[in-house]
C-alpha cells in the first residue's frame, strides 16, 4: 500500500563495476507472504513476472504458438476444399474448424501478438519503467492463457467423444459437439441451445475470460500512456505506435462491453432459460447481431490499428524520414477509432435493415475510407525524398501498404450496400478480410519481429531468410486469396463444408489450396528465422537499425529498470533528435535518486487468481454437458480467484531497489 | 482492496491525476458502456412487445422511491467518509463507511424483496422478454452494489489494522467513492428509464 | 542481400501478373451463379455499382500504387550512398488537404449511385405488367390479388427450402418456377436459425431471420417496357413484340441456381435451391399442375385406393401401389410430406413432395438429374432417390429426416420395436413411387 515497508539499504553500494544491476534490499509484502522475487527456478521467474518486457515476450511466443493452431486448421480447411465432394473431413468437424480458426486467429493469435507489442515497447518508447500496474499486467496474460484452454479444451472433449469414451448428457445430450461450430461471429439463434452442444458454452466462457484479460489489459495501457510519459514526453512526442496502443485501448475499454453484455445474455439464456435470443420466448436474434458488431467492428480496428502504427514506425527509420504528417496520421487513427463505432450495421445489409439505415451505414463506411486513405499517402510521403534501405522490416512494411490496399480496396466496394447484397457471406468477404488479416495485420507484425526482436533479445538477425519468408508469405497469400474474389463473384458461399463440381469453381479452389501451402511454408520459414536467430544471433548492439525512437536508446535487450536513469525527452523522435539534431535536443537524463531505482516485487497472486478462471469457465461449460460435480469445480475457480486477488490486496505492491550502471551515455 | 498499485514513484512528471483513480475512471467510462447494453435491450423489447410490458400492477413505486432515496443518501455518507479520510479523520472515516454499508444493505435488500415479489407473482427470467431484461440489468445492479458492499467492508476492517497511511489511503478511499457514485447514478437513470417511464 | 531485394521486388509483380493472366485464361466468368452475368434488373444493378467501385479503386490502385512503386524505387539507398540526410521535412499540409479532396470526391462518386440503388433495390416497384392480373391465365384470384404482383413466401428450413405461392393457393419445396420478365415479391420467414436467399444471377442476399419477416423483390428479365427503352426502340409494333419474346427465350428462360449463403449448421453446404424462370402459359400450366395433384396410381381416385387399403393392402399390388404403400405405411413418410390429392399425406415437417418426380433436384438441390435438354435424366433420377432413401445421413448429414425425435426413418422399427431400416427392395419401389409423382 505505501512503501514505508521497504527497507532502504544504508548504504546502497554505488560502485558496482558491472552493468548488471545489483539487488540491494530484500523484498518484503506487508503480510508476510513470499515475494518470489530473484527466483534461481527460472520457470517462477516467468511465472510470476511483473516485468513488461517478459510478459511481452510470454505474450508474443503463446501468440505464435496459436498462430500456428490456426493456421493448421486452416489448411485442413483449404485441403478439404481442394476437390468437390470432397470427404477428408466431416462437416460437423469442417464447421468446427473453420469457428475455431476465427476465433483462434483473432482472440488468440491477432490480439495478443499485438499485446506482445504493446507490453515490450510502450513502456520503452514513453520512458517509463514498467507499466502503470504491473500485477494487473501480470494477470492479464494469465487470464489470456486462461481463456485460451477453456476455449480449446473441447477438443480434447471431442477426441474423447470420437473414441467413444464421452457422451454428453446434460441439457445438451444428443448434440456432441464440443468444439464450437456457430462461426466466430456466433449468430443467434444457432448459439441456442436447441441447435450447438457444449463447445457454445466452451465458445461464451472462454470468450468471457478473453474479454476480462483485454480489459484489465487495456485499461493499463491507458493509465500507463497517460500517466507514465516520461518528463517532456508531450502527447505530440509520442511515437505513433504508442498513439495507437492508445486509441486500441480505449476502444477496446468502449467496446468490450458490448460482447460481454451479449455473451451473458446467451449463457442466461442457455443456462437459466431466458428470452434474449429465443425466438419461441419472443426474443430477437437480429439483436445478437447488433450486440455483436458494435463490439465486432471496433474489434477490426483493434486489430489493424497496431499494424499501422508499426508500418508508421519501421517506414521513417529506413527510409531515414520523419513520418510524413506526423499529426495527421495520429489524428486519422483516432477517427478510425472513432468512426469504428458507427458502421457496425455494414456487416448487416443484408438483414433487412430497411433503406434509410441501409444508406446512412453505406455512408459512414465510404467515409471511413478517408482517414484510412490519408494513412497510405502519408506512408508514402514519408517514402518521398528519403533514402529507402530494403532491410527486412522495410520488405514488409512495403509489402504491407501493397496487400492493406488491395484490402482497403475490397472494403470500399463492400461499402455500396447493392453491390455488398452479392458479395456478403461469400468467398469475396474471405478475401476481403485475409487481405486486411494477412496482408495487412500479419505483414505488419512480422515487420515489427524483425525490427524489434533484435532489442527484444539483443540478437541480431542472421542470413537473410527474411527474403525467402516475405517471398513465400506473400506470393502464397495472393495465391490463395485473390481467387477468392473470383469463387465469390461466382457465387460460392463461405462456410460450406463442400461443394458440387459444374459451378465453375473447382480450378480456383485449387489455386487456393495450393496458395495456403506456399503461405503455410513461408509461415514455417518464419518460424525457423527466429529460432535461428535466437540460437546464433550476434549481439545486435542498443541500435542495430540507425532508428528514431526512445526505446533504441537503452541497451538491447533492455535491462529490467529499462533506463537507469529516467530520460527528459526534447522533441518527437527522440533518439534521432540526440544523434542527429542540434544540441539544444539531446536527450538529457534526471538525476539519480539516492535509493537507486525502484522496482515492483514480482507476485503469485496474478497468476492464481487467473488460473482460477479455468476451473471456473470449464466448470460452467461442462455442468450444461452433464458431467457430476462440475458445479462445484466451477466453485472451486470462484473460490481460487476470490482468495488470489484478496491476497494480491493484501500483500501490497511491495518492490526492491535497485542501483544500476549507466547505461547510456 | 489494493487491486491497483503503483509501480514505482519515479517518473510522474506527466501525472495529472493519480493512476488508480484514473483506472477507476477508465473502468466507469467501460461500466457505462456495460450498462448501456443491458438498458438499452431492455428499452429495445418494451418498444417491441409493449404489450408483455405491464409491469405497472407489480412495480411498488413506493419501495422503490425509498431504495433509491437510501442509495442516494449513502452516495452522501461516501462524499462525508472520503472528506474525513483527506482531513485524515480515521474515526468519522469509520462511521461514515458504516453507514453506507447500512445503506448499501438496505437497498439490496429492498431489491431481494422485489425479486421475491415478482417470482411470487409469476415474473421469472423465463417468463417474457421482459422478465429476462429486467432481472439481468437490475440483477447485475444489484451485483455491482454487493460488491462495493463488501470492498467498503473490507476497507473498514482494514482500517483497524492501522496500516492505512494518509495520503495513499485517501486515494484509496476516493477510488471506491468514486465507483460508489457511478453505482448510484446508474441506478438513477435505471430508476428513470425503467420504472418512472411506467407511470407516465 | 540489398541487390537481392531489390531484384526481387521487380520480379515480384511479373510473378503476380503471371499468376493472375493463367487465372483469366482458364477460368470463365459465365457460370451457374456467376455475379457477371446478371439476368434481371436487380443483379443488373449490383453489378453495375460493383464494377463502378471496380473501376474508381481501380484509377486509385493505379495512381497511389504508381507513385508508390516510383517512391521506391526512386528514393532507394545507392551502394556505398554518402549523400548527406535527406530533409527532415515533417508534412505538407496542402498535399493533405488536397488528397483528402479528391478522395472525398472518389467516395462521392460512388457514394450518389449506391444511394440510387439502395432506394431502386428495396422497395418492390408497382409495375401494372407485372400484376396477376395482367398475365396470370388461371382463375380463382380475388380482386385484390389481381392488382398485386406474384408473391412468393419463402420459408428456410433446416436445410431446405419451402415456396409458398399464396395468392394460388400452392406449396413446393426446393425449386421455385417465377414468369419471365415479372416482378416477384418475396416474404422471407425462417423457422429454425439464420438462413439467406441467394440467387445469384438474378438478386443479391435478404436473410431469413427467425421471428421476422423480411421481403424483397425479383424480376427475372426486363419487362416490355424497360427492355424496350434499354434498346433505344420507341415504336410499338409486331415485330418489336416478337424481338422481345426472342431476347426472353435466348437469355431469360433458364434453369437458375441458388444457395443459402449463411451458416445454418451441418449441411449448411447443402442448402441450394433453383428457381425454374418459364413463361407466362408454362407458369399457369406448372400452377394448375400443382394444384391438380396426383392420384393414386393406375388411375385410381384416392378413395376408392384407401378403400382397398384399408380392407386389405394385399390386393394392391404391382411397384407403384407397393410404393405408395410403403409411403403411406412402413416408411411413415405421409407423416411429414405433403402431396397434393393424397388425402391422408398431409404432413408439414419436410418438403411438399407435390410433382416432385418432374423436379431437377431432389434433397435441396444437391442430388441433381438434369439432362443436358433441360429435362428430368430419370435413370439418374431414379439412382437419387434411392440414395438419398438410402444414406440421408451420409448426403445431409445432422438431418431430420434421418432422426426425427423417434421418427425418422433411420428409427424405423418393426412390430416388436427392433430396429428395422427399409430394405433396399422397399427404398427402389418407393424410389419408383416417388419418380411417378410428375
Amino acid at each position: 500500500m505505501s512503501y514505508t515497508e521497504i527497507q532502504t539499504p544504508k548504504n546502497p553500494s554505488t560502485k558496482d563495476t558491472t552493468s548488471v544491476p545489483q539487488v540491494l534490499t530484500p523484498q518484503s509484502s506487508q503480510i508476510g507472504l513470499m515475494r518470489p522475487d530473484h527466483s534461481k527456478n527460472v520457470v517462477i521467474d516467468w511465472l510470476t513476472t511483473v516485468d513488461h518486457k517478459k510478459i511481452g515476450l510470454m505474450y508474443g511466443a503463446i501468440a505464435l504458438f496459436f498462430l500456428l493452431v490456426g493456421g493448421v486448421e486452416a489448411l485442413i480447411i483449404r485441403t478439404q476444399l481442394a476437390i468437390p465432394e470432397n470427404d477428408l473431413i466431416s462437416a460437423q468437424r469442417y464447421n468446427q474448424l473453420f469457428t475455431m480458426h476465427g476465433t483462434t486467429m483473432i482472440f488468440l493469435a491477432i490480439m495478443p501478438l499485438n499485446a506482445a507489442f504493446f507490453n515490450f515497447l510502450v513502456p520503452l518508447q514513453i520512458g517509463a519503467r514498467d507499466v502503470a500496474f504491473p500485477r494487473v499486467n501480470s494477470f492479464s496474460l494469465w487470464a489470456f492463457v486462461a481463456g485460451a484452454l477453456v476455449i480449446n479444451f473441447g477438443w480434447i472433449l471431442q477426441a474423447l467423444q470420437v473414441m467413444g469414451l464421452f457422451q454428453a448428457s446434460g441439457p445438451t445430450a444428443g448434440m456432441n459437439d464440443f468444439v464450437p461450430a456457430m462461426g466466430w461471429f456466433g449468430y443467434a439463434p444457432i448459439t441456442g441451445i436447441n441447435f450447438t452442444g457444449a463447445g457454445t458454452d466452451f465458445w461464451i466462457m472462454g470468450l468471457q475470460i478473453l474479454g476480462i484479460a483485454s480489459l484489465s489489459a487495456a485499461m493499463n495501457f491507458v493509465v500507463t500512456i497517460i500517466n507514465m510519459r516520461a518528463p517532456g514526453m508531450k502527447m505530440m512526442r509520442m511515437p505513433v505506435f504508442t498513439w495507437m496502443t492508445l486509441v486500441v485501448s480505449l476502444l477496446i475499454v468502449f467496446a468490450f462491453p458490448a460482447i460481454t453484455v451479449a455473451l451473458g445474455q446467451l449463457m442466461f439464456d442457455r443456462c437459466f432459460g431466458t428470452n434474449f435470443f429465443v425466438v419461441a420466448g419472443g426474443g430477437q436474434p437480429i439483436l445478437w447481431q447488433h450486440l455483436f458488431w458494435i463490439f465486432g467492428h471496433p474489434e477490426v480496428y483493434i486489430l489493424v490499428l497496431p499494424a499501422m502504427g508499426i508500418v508508421s514506425e519501421v517506414l521513417p527509420v529506413f527510409s531515414k524520414k520523419p513520418l510524413f504528417g506526423y499529426a495527421i496520421v495520429v489524428f486519422s487513427g483516432a477517427v478510425i477509432g472513432f468512426l469504428g463505432f458507427a458502421v457496425w450495421s455494414h456487416h448487416m445489409f443484408t438483414t433487412g435493415l430497411g433503406k434509410v439505415a441501409t444508406a446512412a451505414f453505406s455512408l459512414l463506411t465510404m467515409a471511413i475510407a478517408v482517414p484510412t486513405g490519408v494513412k497510405i499517402f502519408n506512408w508514402i510521403g514519408t517514402l518521398w525524398g528519403g533514402r529507402v534501405r530494403f532491410s527486412a522490416p522495410m520488405i514488409f512494411s512495403i509489402g504491407f501498404v501493397w496487400m492493406f490496399m488491395m484490402g482497403g480496396f475490397s472494403g470500399i466496394m463492400h461499402s455500396s450496400a447493392p453491390a455488398d447484397a452479392q458479395q456478403q457471406d461469400s468467398y469475396f468477404v474471405i478475401a476481403h478480410f485475409h487481405y486486411v488479416a494477412i496482408g495487412g495485420i500479419f505483414l505488419a507484425v512480422v515487420a515489427g519481429i524483425y525490427f524489434w526482436l533484435p532489442k527484444m533479445i539483443g540478437k541480431m538477425w542472421k542470413g537473410n531468410l527474411s527474403t525467402w519468408v516475405a517471398i513465400f508469405s506473400t506470393a502464397g497469400l495472393n495465391i490463395t486469396f485473390f481467387p477468392m474474389h473470383f469463387l465469390g463473384l461466382l457465387g460460392m458461399p463461405r462456410r460450406t463444408h463442400t461443394y458440387l463440381a459444374g459451378f465453375g469453381w473447382e480450378s480456383y479452389n485449387l489455386i487456393c489450396t495450393i496458395g495456403a501451402y506456399i503461405l503455410a511454408f513461408g509461415i514455417l520459414l518464419l518460424v525457423v528465422d527466429i529460432v535461428r536467430c535466437f540460437r546464433y544471433g550476434e549481439p545486435a548492439g542498443d541500435d542495430p537499425w540507425d532508428a528514431r525512437t526512445l526505446e533504441w536508446a537503452t541497451t538491447s535487450p533492455p535491462k529490467v529498470y529499462n533506463f537507469a536513469k529516467t530520460p527528459i525527452i526534447p522533441a518527437r523522435d527522440a533518439l534521432w533528435e540526440d544523434k542527429y539534431g542540434p544540441k539544444n535536443r539531446k536527450i538529457t537524463y534526471e538525476d539519480d535518486h539516492a535509493h537507486g531505482i525502484h522496482m515492483p516485487s514480482q507476485s503469485w497472486m496474478p497468476l492464481i487468481a487467473s488460473l482460477g478462471f479455468i476451473p471456473l469457465g470449464l466448470g460452467m461449460s461442462l455442468m450444461q454437458a452433464g458431467v457430476p460435480f462440475m458445479g462445484y469445480f466451477a466453485i472451486f475457480g470462484l473460490v481460487m480467484l476470490s482468495i488470489g486477488v484478496a491476497l494480491w490486496a493484501l500483500e501490497g505492491p511491495g518492490g526492491y531497489h535497485l542501483n544500476a550502471k549507466e547505461n547510456v551515455a | 482492496m489494493h487491486t491497483a498499485e503503483a509501480s514505482h514513484e519515479d517518473s510522474h512528471d506527466n501525472l495529472v491525476i493519480d493512476n488508480k483513480k484514473l483506472l477507476m475512471w477508465v473502468f466507469l467510462g467501460s461500466d457505462c458502456m456495460f450498462f448501456g447494453t443491458l438498458i438499452s435491450t431492455h428499452l429495445i423489447y418494451r418498444k417491441l412487445y409493449p404489450e408483455s410490458f405491464e409491469p405497472t400492477a407489480l412495480f411498488s413505486l413506493e419501495l422503490t422511491s425509498f431504495s433509491t432515496f437510501i442509495l442516494l443518501m449513502s452516495s452522501f455518507l461516501m462524499a462525508l467518509a472520503v472528506s474525513a479520510m483527506h482531513k485524515g479523520e480515521l474515526r468519522s472515516f469509520r462511521n461514515n463507511i458504516i453507514g453506507v454499508v447500512f445503506f448499501g444493505l438496505i437497498f439490496l435488500g429492498c431489491q431481494v424483496y422485489e425479486f421475491a415479489h415478482f417470482v411470487h407473482e409469476d415474473l421469472t427470467l423465463s417468463t417474457n422478454t421482459f422478465g429476462s431484461t429486467f432481472y439481468m440489468m437490475t440483477g447485475t445492479h444489484g451485483v455491482h452494489v454487493a460488491i462495493g458492499v463488501f470492498w467498503l467492508v473490507c476497507m473498514y476492517f482494514y482500517s483497524h489494522t492501522g496500516k492505512m497511511d494518509a495520503h495513499e489511503s485517501a486515494v484509496d478511499v476516493e477510488v471506491a467513492g468514486l465507483y460508489w457514485h457511478f453505482v448510484d447514478i446508474v441506478w438513477i437513470v435505471i430508476f428513470t428509464v425503467v420504472y418512472l417511464i411506467e407511470f407516465i | 542481400m540489398k541487390s537481392i531485394s531489390v531484384r526481387l521486388l521487380r520480379i515480384f509483380p511479373t510473378i503476380i501478373i503471371g499468376v493472375l493472366t493463367a487465372f483469366f485464361s482458364g477460368c470463365s466468368l459465365d457460370t451457374r451463379m456467376s455475379t457477371f452475368v446478371p439476368k434481371g434488373p436487380i443483379a443488373e444493378t449490383q453489378l453495375d455499382l460493383f464494377m463502378l467501385t471496380v473501376w474508381v479503386t481501380g484509377f486509385i490502385f493505379i495512381a497511389v500504387g504508381g507513385v508508390y512503386t516510383y517512391a521506391i524505387i526512386k528514393f532507394r539507398e545507392k551502394p556505398n550512398d554518402n549523400r548527406p540526410l535527406p530533409t527532415q521535412g515533417h508534412g505538407n499540409p496542402l498535399i493533405e488537404i488536397g488528397l483528402i479532396g479528391a478522395s472525398i470526391f472518389l467516395l462521392v462518386v460512388i457514394a450518389v449511385p449506391t444511394l440510387q440503388g439502395i432506394w431502386f433495390t428495396h422497395d418492390t416497384p408497382d409495375d401494372p405488367e407485372s400484376r396477376m392480373g395482367s398475365w396470370y391465365k388461371g382463375d380463382g384470384l380475388s380482386d385484390e390479388e389481381a392488382d398485386n404482383p406474384l408473391i412468393i413466401k419463402v420459408k428456410g428450413y433446416r436445410w431446405w427450402w419451402a415456396f409458398e405461392y399464396p395468392q394460388l393457393g400452392i406449396t413446393t419445396a426446393n425449386e421455385m418456377v417465377i414468369p419471365a420478365g415479372k416482378v416477384v415479391h418475396l416474404e422471407l420467414r425462417s423457422v429454425d436459425v439464420i438462413h439467406s436467399f441467394w440467387l445469384p444471377k438474378i438478386a443479391g442476399k435478404v436473410d431469413l431471420i427467425p421471428g421476422r419477416t423480411n421481403s424483397m423483390w425479383i424480376q427475372a428479365g426486363d419487362n416490355y417496357l424497360n427492355w424496350k427503352e434499354k434498346h433505344g426502340h420507341k415504336a410499338d409494333d409486331e415485330s418489336l413484340r416478337s424481338e422481345y419474346s426472342s431476347y426472353l427465350e435466348e437469355e431469360i428462360y433458364d434453369y437458375y441456381y441458388g444457395q443459402c449463403a449463411e451458416y445454418c449448421g451441418d449441411s449448411h453446404a447443402r442448402m441450394l435451391f433453383r428457381a425454374n424462370v418459364v413463361n407466362d402459359d408454362d407458369f399457369t400450366t406448372w400452377v394448375a399442375d400443382e394444384k391438380n395433384g396426383h392420384k393414386a396410381p393406375s388411375n385410381m381416385n384416392w378413395d376408392e385406393w384407401y378403400a382397398a387399403y384399408d380392407e386389405n393392402p394385399n390386393q394392391l399390388s404391382g411397384d407403384l401401389h407397393e410404393g405408395l404403400k410403403i409411403f403411406m405405411g412402413r416408411g411413415q413418410c405421409a407423416s411429414c410430406h405433403q402431396v397434393a390429392g393424397n388425402p391422408r399425406a398431409l404432413g408439414v415437417a419436410g418438403p411438399n413432395l407435390t410433382n416432385v418426380g418432374s423436379r431437377m433436384s431432389i434433397a435441396a438441390g444437391w442430388l441433381n438429374h438434369r439432362s443436358d435438354t433441360n429435362n428430368v435424366d430419370l435413370e439418374k433420377q431414379y439412382v437419387n432417390f434411392f440414395k438419398w432413401i438410402k444414406e440421408t445421413d451420409v448426403v445431409k448429414p445432422g438431418n431430420l429426416m434421418w432422426r426425427a425425435n423417434g421418427g425418422g426413418i433411420g428409427e424405423l422399427t418393426d412390430e416388436n420395436g427392433e430396429l428395422a431400416l427399409l430394405t433396399d427392395d422397399e427404398i427402389h419401389k418407393l424410389s419408383l413411387y416417388l419418380q411417378s409423382l410428375k
